[in-house]
């Protein structure tokens, strides 16, 4: 089954700049959130969330270098 | 019944169908957080606009794709009855809690909620809402119930964007039509030739910010649904906050440093976002309102550091840069949320935007009138427009010196515009320009005849009416559940025509009063 045949994500990907990690991060979006909810604040979910972050930062830099 | 009736009807139907949806998704925080009581007024607010929605869409389902004139009436009469409907949960929850029926169990009403059951109160926060003013009618928020808070939030949110933009996104029709309505809805620019593509690409662009937005939030230490709120509605440009004393609440140096970049998002065109994501980080530079948000955002908190820190308001260099920086950046990018509201009196290290010099209140001014970028979520009057004006009329007196037979054009960024076309831009700039201090003018001059002598002062009112009109909302402390009916209903007016910049209004205006016979 295709990825983007699924409602929603098929939408997600359909849509935006054509870019699966970006794609991924908005996806993975409200688990995270749901996740620093749910777990609260301790280290792990202080690193999921920095972590969140870099991977886009950091990929908006890579992306930018190569384009 | 019509063909501009017809056409309107069926367009404005769609609205209250997507504004029924947006209220059956805050039922499910309702049910998140337990406050059941507040389900029943939430479904009649859900199943009012949605019944008259399918109503008139079933209706009028035959009609004709909208001109420029439709265009321009559905915006201005959509944006109104959708800040109507959009009243219900603030008018329906407050009285249901004042009404208390035993079945519902609902706690003990408060002054805050109680203000609510006053429609106009509701309306002026549902229209300070989706328009992302920002202004509103509570004196805590923190007492309101978690379903209203997010209410708040979810219209900034959704207004920032644009009511016409979701609408067309979850009821696409592909279409001349859609581009129109987009068109009337203060946004031009285009990210993919469809405008249905273009509409889902900004949503998809605005989802993503918005999860990375509370991210950070929440990761520089502010609590979860503080940072799902503010994030939503710092990004939306909004300004709604969910605690007592907006930003200042959580008294902390991250907290407002990583709002700033979480505005400026918000003030830069949804198209440069999609560019920079696509690669193209020149953009940040080579785009004449992103150089300018950036620049402007700048030289606005330099000026306005020196303001504070040398003017005696601030003890310290680096609390006079925090509250500048913040309270400009907040108010240029139409965000409004706001940090300096301490009292002079009892403590100089955090000092009320309301008693800072006058000086330091009109550069704050200043940023709020000339706005960010058009195609974000901002108000104002906008960059580019301020940009083809200052061009336009260097151009207009550089003229002079070229012979009459000199074929010049007007660059304005990466555009070089002949002359009719520089005519036409230059000319819809300076209208728009006109009327936004023509109706700041009007507005001031009610605020003058009705608010008590001696109370507020001149730059207080300049400041607060700047406010409703750019959709800012910072408050000098004129509004309130205290303020006389009269100036409500003038911010209602202010913050609509503010938001879709004002020429739709006048336009279904005309048309109300040419059609019932008003004049002529």
């Amino acid at each position: 089954m295709k990825l983007d045949r699924i409602p929603l994500i098929g939408q997600v990907i359909n849509s935006g700049a054509d870019d699966r990690v970006f794609d991924a991060l908005l996806l993975a979006g409200p688990l995270v959130v749901v996740v620093l909810a749910l777990v609260g604040r301790n280290l792990v979910t202080e690193g999921l969330a920095a972590a969140y972050l870099a991977v886009f930062v950091g990929y908006v830099l890579y992306i930018g270098l190569v384009h | 019944m019509n063909g501009t009736a017809a056409t309107v009807g069926r367009d404005i139907g769609r609205m209250l169908e997507a504004l029924g949806g947006l209220v059956l998704v805050t039922a499910f925080v309702a049910l998140v957080w337990s406050e059941f009581y507040v389900l029943p007024a939430l479904v009649v607010s859900a199943v009012v606009p949605l019944g008259i929605g399918y109503g008139l869409r079933t209706l009028f389902a035959d009609a004709d794709d909208p001109g420029k004139l439709h265009g321009m009436m559905v915006a201005a009469a959509g944006w109104f009855i959708v800040a109507v409907f959009g009243s219900l949960p603030f008018l329906l929850i407050a009285w249901t809690v004042e009404l208390d029926p035993a079945v519902l169990a609902a706690p003990a009403q408060t002054s805050t909620l109680a203000a609510f059951t006053d429609p106009l109160n509701a309306l002026f926060e549902s229209m300070s809402g989706f328009t992302g003013t920002g202004l509103t009618m509570t004196d805590n928020e923190a007492v309101l119930p978690r379903t209203l808070q997010w209410w708040r939030s979810f219209i900034e949110w959704v207004g920032g964007v644009g009511v016409i933009v979701l609408t067309t996104a979850i009821l696409a029709r592909p279409g001349s039509g859609s581009l129109t309505l987009y068109e009337s809805e203060a946004r031009s620019e285009k990210i993919h030739p469809s405008i249905v593509s273009t509409v889902r690409t900004i949503w998809w662009i605005f989802v993503l910010f918005t999860f990375l937005s509370i991210t950070l939030l929440w990761l520089v230490g502010m609590p979860i649904w503080g940072a799902i709120n503010h994030a939503m509605t710092g990004l939306a440009t909004g300004g709604f906050s969910i605690t007592d004393n907006s930003i200042a609440t959580y008294d902390s140096v991250a907290i407002d440093f990583a709002l700033i970049p979480i505005m400026t998002l918000g003030s830069i065109a949804f198209p440069i976002h999609f560019l920079i994501l696509r690669g193209d980080l020149k953009n940040f530079y080579t785009d004449l309102q992103t150089r300018w948000v950036l620049g402007g955002f700048t030289i606005g908190s330099a000026i306005l550091w020196a303001m504070v820190y040398f003017g005696g308001v601030y003890d310290s260099a680096f609390q006079a840069l925090r509250y500048g920086l913040f309270q400009f950046v907040s108010a240029m990018s139409c965000a409004g949320f706001q940090t300096a509201t301490g009292d002079i009196s009892t403590n100089h290290a955090n000092v009320a935007l309301g008693t800072w010099p006058a000086e330091a209140q009109l550069t704050v001014v200043g940023g709020m009138i000339v706005g960010g970028a058009a195609g974000s979520t901002v108000g104002g009057i906008k960059l580019i427009r301020l940009a083809t004006l200052s061009k336009g009329i260097y151009h207009r007196i550089t003229d002079v010196f070229y012979p009459e037979s000199a074929v010049r054009r007007l660059q304005i960024g990466d555009r070089r515009l002949d002359e009719s076309a520089a005519r036409r831009e230059f000319e819809e700039a300076a209208i728009i320009a006109a009327l936004w201090f023509v109706f700041l003018g009007v507005a001031m001059f009610v605020f003058l005849l009705i608010l008590p002598d001696g109370v507020y002062t001149l730059e207080n009112i300049v400041f607060e009416v700047a406010s409703a009109q750019g959709n800012v909302g910072l408050s000098a402390g004129i509004t309130g559940t205290s303020m006389p009916d009269l100036a409500k209903v003038t911010f209602l007016f202010n913050m609509w025509i503010g938001r879709l910049e004002i020429i739709p209004v006048l336009v279904l205006l005309r048309a109300i009063f040419k059609r019932g016979g008003a004049y002529r």
